[in-house]
């Protein structure tokens, strides 16, 4: 497996490290403060030409590995976490549109998302169906010329703000999985409305909302072929979940580094807080778990370039790299003491952004259900 | 017009340097290098004079990027080449050259590609030599304007506003002309990602001192390179009369 990045691979992961640390990061606490969109945050890397890193040159993407692109993910979610998960929702719509799209909606859509003119949401989840995709409500009835879509949806990141949504509903309520479609819906179609952001233990910087849906579409607003909205959203979160642990890595190791400098100014008594073995050790654990991790994420990222199967390894980056997200920005508050859950600090702030991590885009149990089927299924 | 942008590779900003066990020089093992930040704010300013020539009808055509240094600094060159550079020069050497053998290099690329305008970072932060861009105008006969916070091309004169202790002197240099820029002059941009890509389309040449016929042999050699002294901790002093006196006495401030 190869784990090499290429020169330009290299200087793009340096480059949109800068812009993370020099632009985003100074903006990431206001934006958590206020509840606010992240809005200059995701310009400035509409502005880098970040949009489009999980696409082909083709589509006006980038054109980089799956390894480049997650090191990108990991230095902006280190940077603002808010930030990485309205850029990686805009990811799961340009990944939905580049699966299931037709070529005319790919030449449409994907090179005006990739420059960062368009932003994109994924509309999947909803109130009564979460885990299972299958459970939902939302409708698509054939209308003369069109689609009629009547149903709810909810937890959709960047909705509002966003140029389009893909937008998963049901064209056969009685086909289960096989009958979901996805649709593109442009911005300013009539019949949407959207509730007031949602208030969120953490990512507050990126907003999520409730949409009421009773609108109506036109028939080119099917992406791609009818009932193979299922395959698509599933094949997108195979890809996603790589990112999700990437952003994992980025939390981790910001709450890390801000943990290493720390302990050595802390003093207590006559020592720095480093120079004691509690503290030793736990920043050794903290290591071990954000490296296997990082392994595990590679693999992942690695394995999605190479067109085989991959969702056992994404969703075993993803379980592990969310739980030591979890276990390291905890780690990294206590060894802050009374410091680290002040909101002076960004301490408090990683524990809450890294909590979303073991539930969105599949829950940790969901991860494990993917798992162990993979390898049941294997070993049958 | 052709801009001339010379750059060095120099350990980031951002690295905290060790000096080697052997005291020979910094460690240089595992350390991240990048573009002196001089350098960067040197191709910025060429780039915005080609980008001004665009809208103005033509006073920078092309930028060449040239840089002095080990087969690794193409990263830096490609770094140039993805902020707005043409095309690229890599002199060879994996020796540590003095500012002279430098500028004596820089002379012979100058011969070559014969631009009007040479802009260098005004020093190094490793070296912090702060000689090159004044040895190059020694050696071509050129004017030179250091320090430089405002650039504007005007005809075949540059009118450069130079950093000064206390205030900024301006001056009108012929061209060609050498330039070097002090912190002032611009914002450097960040190299976008697509850029970044096309960068590797990009021409780079690569040069070796013999080939120009450039002996970069010192008289120089560097004896003995250390860490600065750690700060010995203070002390507490009992009353304002104790105070005063270690001023006059230890300090000998007062």
């Amino acid at each position: 497996m190869n784990f090499e990045m290429t020169a330009e691979e290299l200087a793009v992961v340096d480059s949109a490290e800068q812009v993370a640390r020099e632009v985003i990061q100074p903006l990431a606490q206001h934006y958590d403060e206020t509840e606010s969109f992240c809005l200059a945050s995701i310009r400035a890397l509409g502005d880098l030409g970040c949009m489009g890193i999980n696409l082909p040159e083709e589509y006006g993407g980038l054109g980089i590995g799956s390894l480049a692109m997650s090191r990108v993910v990991e230095a902006v979610a280190g940077a603002c976490a808010s930030t990485a998960s309205a850029m990686t929702a805009h990811f799961l719509a340009t990944d939905s549109i580049l699966l299931g799209g037709t070529e005319q909606q790919k030449q449409e859509w994907l090179p005006r998302a990739a420059s960062g003119e368009l932003l994109g949401a994924f509309a999947l989840t909803e109130p009564a169906a979460g885990s299972n995709p299958a459970d939902m409500r939302s409708r698509a009835a054939r209308e003369e010329g069109g689609w009629r879509i009547r149903g709810s949806k909810h937890y959709i990141t960047n909705a509002k703000e966003a140029d389009f949504i893909v937008l998963y509903v049901k064209t056969d309520a009685d086909a289960g999985h096989k009958g979901i479609s996805a649709f593109m819906v442009p911005r300013g179609t009539a019949g949407i409305s959207f509730s007031s952001p949602e208030k969120t233990m953490g990512l507050r910087g990126s907003t999520i909302y409730e949409l009421a849906l009773d609108c109506w579409l036109p028939e080119s607003a099917l992406l791609g072929v009818e009932g193979q909205g299922f395959n698509t959203a599933m094949a997108v979160l195979d890809r996603g979940r790589v990112e999700v642990a990437a952003m994992s890595l980025g939390i981790a190791n910001a709450a890390l580094q801000a943990s290493l400098s720390w302990v050595r100014e802390r003093q207590i008594g006559p020592k720095p807080l480093a120079a004691y073995q509690g503290t030793q050790w736990r920043l050794a654990d903290m290591y071990a778990q954000l490296e296997s991790a990082r392994m595990l994420t590679m693999k992942a990222a690695a394995r999605r370039d190479s067109g085989e199967r991959f969702s056992l390894d994404s969703a075993t980056a993803k379980l592990v790299a969310a739980e030591c997200a979890g276990f390291i920005t905890d780690a990294a508050l206590q060894l802050h003491g009374g410091y680290g859950y002040s909101r002076d600090l960004p301490l408090e702030r990683y524990v809450r952004d890294a909590r979303i991590l073991r539930i969105f885009e599949g829950t940790s149990e969901v991860q494990k259900i993917i798992i162990s089927r993979a390898l049941l299924d294997a070993t049958r | 017009m052709k801009v001339l942008a010379c750059i060095k590779r120099v350990v980031d900003y951002n690295v905290k340097v060790r000096v080697k066990a052997d005291n020979s020089g910094v460690d240089l093992a595992n350390v991240k290098m990048s573009m002196n930040p001089f350098c960067e704010i040197a191709v910025e300013e060429a780039v915005r004079l080609k980008e001004l020539s665009i809208k103005e009808g033509g006073v920078a055509t092309e930028i060449v990027v040239v840089c002095i240094g080990p087969t690794t600094a193409q990263e830096q060159l490609r770094t140039a080449l993805a902020l707005g550079a043409d095309r690229a020069i890599l002199v060879e050497s994996a020796e540590d050259l003095t500012s002279l053998a430098v500028a004596k290099l820089l002379k012979a690329v100058v011969d070559k590609e014969q631009p009007q305008l040479m802009i260098l970072g005004k020093q190094a932060i490793d070296s912090d030599n702060n000689q090159t861009g004044q040895m190059l105008a020694a050696l071509t006969g050129y004017g030179q304007g250091t320090f430089a916070s405002k650039v504007e091309v005007a005809g075949d004169k540059v009118v450069v506003t130079r950093e000064v202790d206390g205030g900024a002197q301006t001056v009108s240099l012929s061209l060609p002309a050498i330039i070097t820029t002090d912190l002032r002059l611009n914002e450097p941009r960040y190299a976008s990602l697509p850029n970044i890509m096309k960068a590797k389309k990009k021409p780079l040449e690569v040069l070796t001192p013999e080939a120009l016929g450039v002996s970069t042999a010192s008289t120089n050699k560097t004896l003995k390179v250390e860490a600065p002294a750690a700060r010995s901790a203070g002390i507490k002093v009992k009353s304002v009369a104790e105070l005063v006196e270690k001023l006059k006495t230890e300090a000998k401030v007062i």
